[in-house]
């Protein structure tokens, strides 16, 4: 088995380009990484292809934008198992949880912005390896 | 709601009222009732069947009188009704007395006072106006009935039979009948006149009191709908101020960490890009400032007199020709007319004009138009921000005046901006007491549109108010 085929793939959902450059910066060297600004690329990003893990910023175009993506993904059956990571202001996600309540659907992980390196690195390994 | 012109006592009041003499008249046509049958073993044989029927027929209307009083309680208007039911059965009290009176001897019957009983409960229910006429009228009815019995037109039943009319003591029973009528109308209503006044005045300020709960409800409302914005604002700007500066840290961690070399082409990105954040991050904090000292009224500088705004659009056109020159965008002015408002603030204008016209170019296409459009209709300037750019969806519309909204083709099309502009742009046009209003087709353009009334005086410069202070 080459390397190339072992490499895992993971969307970076965030609408500020430089984060993502950083990001990417930390992971590349053992993922594929792909890219998208809002809610509607990453849609279009996972139907094209499923990657492996995504990493997903809360607030895009409108305030709860990730949770929208976050929930549509886990209601299609297709893509309900890709581990998520959330990347959230902690205000946000307590505020979050209390006004979804019910339709409030977990990520696998929530990370507090702004998001120190190694962790990011340690919790992409803890999900996907 | 108006005063009613009775409004001299409350309707619920009036009709407590009517309900308790409804019960009184029970005992009434008992009383008549018990006379009638009881009369005729102590030799008084006029009150059999007379008062019998006259009870009867005043227990009769009693039982109409009830069922009127529960229909009444569920029309619409009740207290207008309760005064003509007031006054009506006042009148057949009287009526039913009168001819109990005949029955009994006319105006020497011992039923007499019984009158005075009607005017004093008559005067606590209705207008003292029309109790006087009630009393004229029993006046002239027991005259009228005396005149009749004693010219043998009406039969006279004297309660001593064989008791014949005695012109004197029928005079003078007269004319105390007269006097103690009308006497006690007169007391009766100047004692019940403070209260019945009261109750006028009680009236009134009930209203009050509701029509100012309701003000109060609904600026409670008003206030707890702006402490939700005002909340959701700062969550917003908190945010917004957030975000930059987790890139910031995040791109310099990961610089300083090893995961990029400063010196590779990726970490130079980096680099520049924490730079470019941190400028993000004064203009927001900038405008924000801006934003908060608008609201406040600080403005950027004193009011002056005569403020042209064709040279403030002028001077702006030439700042920022340059800018428009850049990115391939011609702009046009297209002014009839010189518009001069009485009272402005110059900078805190062009900065607003500034962010619509920089607006306007910037989400235009490169070789495109922007065509300010200035003129005077009624009174006031209009000045109009017309692009062919990208336009904004309908939904977002109503919103890009905002703080921090930035419809999603805008942020495409420029992913730099503060999204405070317009916000800023829209509190000093209202500082000046104008309006602006945005009209837009995704796709096709947009149009922003200025109002400014000409005349406009600022508060601190209105005649009659206290002497001003500087801005700071």
């Amino acid at each position: 088995m080459s390397e190339q085929e072992e490499r895992k793939t993971i969307l970076l959902v965030d609408d500020d380009a430089v984060f993502v450059e950083a990001v990417a910066a930390v992971l590349e060297a053992r993922y594929t990484i792909r890219t998208a600004a809002n809610g509607t690329e990453a849609l279009e990003s996972v139907a094209r292809e499923h990657p492996d893990l995504i990493i997903l910023d809360v607030m895009m175009d409108y305030i709860s934008e990730g949770f929208d993506v976050a929930r549509k993904l886990r209601m299609d059956s297709a893509t309900q198992n890709i581990p998520i990571i959330m990347l959230t202001g902690v205000d946000q996600m307590y505020n979050y949880r209390m006004e979804v309540d019910e339709s409030w659907v977990p990520s696998d992980r929530y990370m507090e912005k702004p998001v120190a390196p190694d962790k990011l690195l340690a919790e992409v390994e803890a999900l996907i390896g | 709601m108006s005063q009613p012109r009775f409004a001299y006592i409350f309707a619920p009041a009036l009709y407590g009222r009517l309900q308790w003499f409804g019960r009184l008249r029970w005992f009434a046509a008992g009383g008549l009732a018990a006379a009638s049958l009881l009369g005729p073993y102590f030799g008084i044989t006029a009150v059999w069947p007379s008062l019998f029927i006259v009870a009867c027929v005043i227990a009769l209307y009693n039982v109409l009188l009830w069922q009127l009083l529960r229909l009444r309680k569920q029309h619409v208007h009740p207290f207008v009704n309760l005064r003509y039911i007031a006054v009506g059965q006042t009148a057949i009290d009287l009526a039913a007395l009168m001819v109990a009176v005949h029955f009994t001897g006319g105006i020497q019957s011992p039923l007499l006072p019984f009158f005075a009983f009607h005017m004093t409960v008559g005067t606590l229910m209705i207008t003292a106006r029309t109790m006087y006429i009630l009393a004229g009228a029993s006046c002239l009815g027991a005259a009228a009935m005396y005149l009749l019995e004693s010219r043998s037109i009406l039969q006279f039943h004297p309660i001593n039979p064989g008791e014949s009319i005695e012109p004197l003591s029928a005079a003078l029973s007269m004319i105390t009948l007269v006097i103690a009528l009308f006497g006690i109308v007169y007391l009766a209503n100047s004692v019940t006149r403070s209260f019945k006044e009261r109750n006028i005045e009680l009236y009134r300020t009930t209203d009050q009191l509701r029509e100012r709960s309701v003000e109060l409800q609904r600026a409670l409302t008003e206030i707890s709908e702006i402490e939700k914005r005002k909340s959701h604002y700062m969550r917003i700007s908190a945010h917004q101020l957030r975000s930059p500066l987790g890139t910031i840290k995040t791109s310099l961690q990961v610089l300083a960490e090893g995961y990029a070399d400063p010196a590779t082409e990726r970490g130079h990105k980096l680099l520049s890009g924490a730079v470019e954040r941190v400028d993000t991050l004064l203009e927001t904090v900038n405008d924000l400032l801006e934003l908060a000292k608008i609201r406040e009224g600080i403005l950027k500088a004193p009011w002056s007199r005569d403020v042209m705004l064709n040279q403030v659009l002028a001077d702006l056109f030439d700042s920022l020709g340059t800018h428009a020159d850049d990115r391939n965008i011609e702009l046009v002015p297209d002014f009839v007319g010189v518009a001069i408002l009485d009272w402005g603030v110059p900078p805190d204008l062009v900065h607003a004009f500034e962010n619509l016209i920089y607006n306007a170019i910037k989400y235009s296409n490169p070789g495109g138009k922007v065509t300010v459009q200035l003129r005077i209709e009624s009174e006031a300037a209009v000045i109009r921000f017309i692009d062919r750019g990208i336009g904004i969806s309908e939904e977002y519309v109503d919103q890009v005046l905002l703080e921090f909204v930035r419809a999603p083709n805008a942020k495409q099309h420029a992913a730099e901006g503060t999204g405070l502009g317009l916000a800023i742009a829209k509190e000093v046009i209202e500082a000046h007491g104008g309006r602006i209003a945005v009209a837009s087709v995704a796709g096709e353009g947009s149009t922003f549109t200025v109002t400014l009334p000409l005349h406009h005086v600022p508060k601190q410069h209105e005649p009659h108010a206290k002497p001003e202070k500087s801005d700071a």
